[in-house]
Order: C-alpha cells, then structure tokens, then sequence
C-alpha cells in the first residue's frame, strides 16, 4: 500500500517550481473564499479542475472520491438544519440554507482537490526544498520531508505486523467498526517500538554526515523561479484580484442567508 | 517556552519530531475514510499518540503532533482548515508536558508515567484540558471562517481527543514509557535544563489555561447555541481573550523542573551503580 499521491508525469504543472505551487495553492485556499454564491464557487471548482486535468492528476480523484462525496452530503444536512433564509423549500428547511450548504461543499471539495493536485505534482524533496527557499528552517523543513517519506514504511510496518498477528490467529476482521479499532490498538505499541527504536542509529548516522555541523548547506536538488513561473504567478494574482473587485462590487454574494 | 525553539539544535530530537509525525500520520491516513465532520474531523484512533508524545519527547512531541496531522491532511484533506488543526495539534501535545509538573511536589517523583494513582488522575486530567484546548482552537478557526457550527467542531473534537487518550493513552504510556527511559530518549533527558524555560508562577499558569480552556469552549458553547453567534465575527472576536489567556499560560508554565529532576535522578543512578 502507498498511501502518496505524487504521480510521475512530465507536465507543466510538474516542472513549476515548488514555490510557485505553494504560492498558488495558498491562492486557491483565498480565491475559494471570496464568494458565497454556488455558480461563482463552481466556477473556481472548474479551474482547479482544469489546472488538475493539464497536471494530469485527476486520477487520484478516484482515491479520495468518497470523501468529497461525504463532505458534500454532510455540508448540505448540516447547513440546511443550522442555517436560515427567508424562502420555504421543504419541512422546516429554507432554500437560501440548502443553497448555502451547496457553496460550502463547493468550497470545501474546491480547496481539498487543490491540496490534492499539488501533492500529486510534487515530491517531498520538493516540498522540502521548497520550505527552505521560503525561510523555514532547514531542521523543520528535514523533519517534514523525513516524516513524509517514512509514512509508507511505517505503514508496511504495521501490515506486517498485523499479518504476523493474523498468522498466530488472531482475529481482527470481525466485529463492528469500534471492535475492529479497539483490535488494532494492541498492534500500535510494536509499532511505535520498532520505529523509535532507530532514533539513536538514524541521528548517528545523520552527525556522522555532517547534519548541522555547518550554518550553510548545499542541496543535491536544484530548483530556479523561471519565465514559466512568472507567467503562471501573474495570471493567477490578475485572477484573484479580479475575483476580489468582482466581490467588492458585490457579485458572487448569496441573499437572504442568515444563521 | 523557549524549549520549542532550542530543541531543534538536538538532532535526537529532531530525528523523534520527524518519527512521531511519522508514526501519528501513519495511523491517521487509514481512517481517513471514517469522517465525523468530513473534511475537518474524522474518527482517529490515532489521537492517543499527540498526549503521550507529548509526555515522552517534550517540545519534539509537540512539533510531530502538529506535522504529523499536516501530513495526514495531505493525504485527502488539506484545506485551510489543517492551520488550525496544525497549531490545535501543537497544543494537544504541548499542554500535558508543560502542565505535568504542577502537579508534583519538587521532592516528589515526577517521572512522566502512569505507574501509580496520582499520576493516572494527573494524566486524565491534563489529557482532557489538552483535548479541549485543541478543539476550541480548531472548531474557532472552522466557525470564523463559517465553515462548520462552533458545536458541531467542539464537540466532536473533545470526544474524539480525549476518548482516545483517556482510555487508550495509559495503557500505551505504561507500555512505553520504560522503553523509551531505557533508550535514554525522553526529552528531559536530552536536553539541559537552560534550554528549557523556568516557570514563573506556574499556580496561576496552570489555573490562566484551565480557565482559557474550559471557559473558552463554555462561553462559545452558549453563544453558539443560544442563537447569539454561532459562527462567524461574532464567536471569533469572543473567544479571542481565551486564546490569549491560555498561550499567556503556557509561557508561565515552564518545564525546566521536569528536566533538573530527570538529570538528578540519572547523577543518582550513576553514584549508585559506581558505589
């Protein structure tokens, strides 16, 4: 089982700079924000599809569909029952509440397909070397990339693990969903063991290579802001600084909600 | 707080910072197919590890809890929700260091265990407030943006946290905790005590976060459902004083106790195994 997301293509989209998916990703999180009326959020939903379809990434929709479709039911109930406008549409449910409902899930499944298509673009070594050129600190940055990178291994671990388990006989398929975690809690401590276990080797064999032993570092991987960058960048703040003259001129707004 | 600044000179410790995000990501992204709220909280199992890490590696705990859960938004949720998630998790996992030794007399074994009553009543209690503290923090952030109910957020945080430390997060401490002593890899171990921050008047410290914490997710409580502002400006100016009251706690709470005791108590097994 590989729980990343990252997809080897030679796309566009894979060859822009780390920063520059950061930046946009950042973008996308206030662009899907600025209005509240559903046709304005589907239209920002059909960018990030469209930026998801030229980084030919929209096949990792199909490892998290169920829960775009999850959040999507749950945001209607929930803002159909906690919300309120001014036009009845069935039971006590009013359609400026249902709507509204209709533009969180757009927000929402909008924001998560863009953390989707930058996870599918971009390797941990870029996301790390991505970090430090924006200022984080190269150890923040080291821990995030080694997590990163250790998740499947500990993963396998832990299906090891329980297969092992299995093999001795025990039992862990049966029983409803609270049952079958409490099964599994048992598992966590070898877990957990075997991988903390390897701090003192792991920093060992870090210091022995030089880990912090000098303020300044080099980098095996390369990364350049270039024309493509710019150009990208430039498109994506004309968009979002029209979307923000678009609201203030009072567009994409939803009348009559109230909570 | 200085110790979640100075521990990253470690590399101990930045090794168990990159392996307790590891480890919780890793139990996080199966049950990412679980969702309570979906998009935002999600039946986690995995939430016994942010209090025992905390516990265990200190400032290290802290900074795993807070990448770990990041790393588990990016394997389907990340959103601008995994902000507050990412500092509620720092907190989750920060709180029951920093409030262990309140607790204890200094002539008193404060050891960061479950192994007597006392310990396990002071577990249960800190892991609760550090449950609440992260969930008004996140279920704030997800109200003022009106992306889901204050109560709704509140509560299915808490339950989620703390059902999961309180029942399971003894049993892994107990199971744990000599195992890691034996590796010498507890963060009062690793670090001096100059790197870490004296408490200053950490009574009032601890009482400034119980209060942040408790009255925090009360008062948003009431506003929230008694119609006044359930989301919003409105619940989002009102509960910013309790924020502020429980990381001015924080910072009083210190920690340096914790690590003269762990290294008296190593200078003591040293003179005893020499005699």
């Amino acid at each position: 089982m590989d729980p990343s997301l990252y997809l080897d293509r030679d796309t566009f989209v894979h060859r822009l700079d780390p920063r520059t998916k950061m930046f946009l990703l950042l973008g996308m999180f206030v662009l899907a924000f600025v209005f509240t009326a559903p046709l304005y959020l589907l239209v920002v939903l059909a960018i990030v599809l469209f930026f998801g379809y030229l980084s030919q990434s929209l096949a990792n929709l199909g490892r998290i569909w169920f829960i775009l479709l999850a959040i999507a039911i749950v945001s209607i109930i929930l803002w159909s029952i906690f919300g309120s406008g001014e036009t009845p549409l069935f039971l006590f449910v009013e359609r400026e509440a249902f709507i509204y409902g209709v533009s969180i899930a757009l927000r929402l499944d909008a924001t998560i397909i863009a953390g989707m298509i930058f996870l599918s673009t971009t390797r941990n070594e870029e996301v790390a070397i991505g970090l430090v050129r924006v200022g984080i600190p190269y150890r923040f940055a080291f821990a995030v990339s080694t997590a990163l990178r250790l998740v499947p291994t500990i993963v396998a671990t832990g299906l090891t693990i329980s297969q092992a388990q299995r093999s001795r006989g025990l039992d862990l398929d049966s029983g409803n969903i609270i049952q079958r975690i409490r099964k599994h809690v048992p598992l966590l401590v070898p877990v957990f063991v075997t991988t903390v276990r390897s701090t003192n080797v792991f920093s060992m064999a870090l210091e022995s290579k030089g880990f912090g032993a000098g303020s300044g570092r080099t980098f095996y991987l390369h990364i350049a802001m270039g024309s493509r960058d710019a150009l990208v960048l430039v498109v994506f703040v004309l968009l979002l600084a029209g979307s923000i003259a678009l609201r203030v001129m009072g567009y994409g707004e939803l009348e009559g909600f109230t909570l | 707080m200085k110790e979640i600044f100075t521990m990253w000179r470690h590399t101990q410790l930045v090794v168990l910072t990159a392996l307790s995000a590891a480890i919780y990501a890793a139990v996080l992204i199966p049950f990412k197919g679980f969702p309570i709220v979906p998009g935002f909280i999600e039946l986690r199992p995995a939430n016994v590890f942010p209090v025992v890490f905390g516990l265990l590696f200190g400032p290290a705990g802290a900074w795993g809890a807070a990448i770990g859960n990041l790393i588990g938004d990016f394997f389907g949720t990340l959103s601008l929700g995994s902000l507050a998630g990412f500092i509620g998790n720092f907190f989750l996992a920060l709180l029951p260091y920093k409030l262990w030794s309140v607790y204890f007399r200094s002539d008193e074994n404060m050891e960061q265990n479950v192994n007597s009553g006392k310990k396990l009543a002071v577990y249960i209690a800190v892991a609760f407030l550090a449950s609440t503290v992260c969930a008004l923090i996140i279920a704030w952030f997800i109200a003022l943006l009106r992306l889901v109910p204050f109560t709704i957020g509140l509560i299915s945080i808490i339950s989620n946290n703390a059902i999961m430390a309180i029942v399971l997060g003894p049993v892994l401490l107990l199971a744990l905790y000599p195992r890691v002593k034996r590796w010498g890899l507890l963060w009062t171990e690793i670090m001096e005590p100059e790197e870490v921050s004296a408490p200053r008047l950490r009574g009032i410290g601890s009482v400034l976060v119980w209060v942040g914490g408790i009255g925090g997710a009360v008062a948003g409580l009431i506003l929230s459902l008694t119609g006044a502002s359930p989301m919003g400006a409105g619940v989002g100016l009102a509960l910013i004083p309790f924020l502020i009251v429980i990381v001015v706690g924080a910072f009083m709470l210190g920690g340096r106790e914790q690590v003269e005791a762990a290294h008296e108590m190593i200078a003591t097994e040293g003179d005893e195994s020499e005699a």
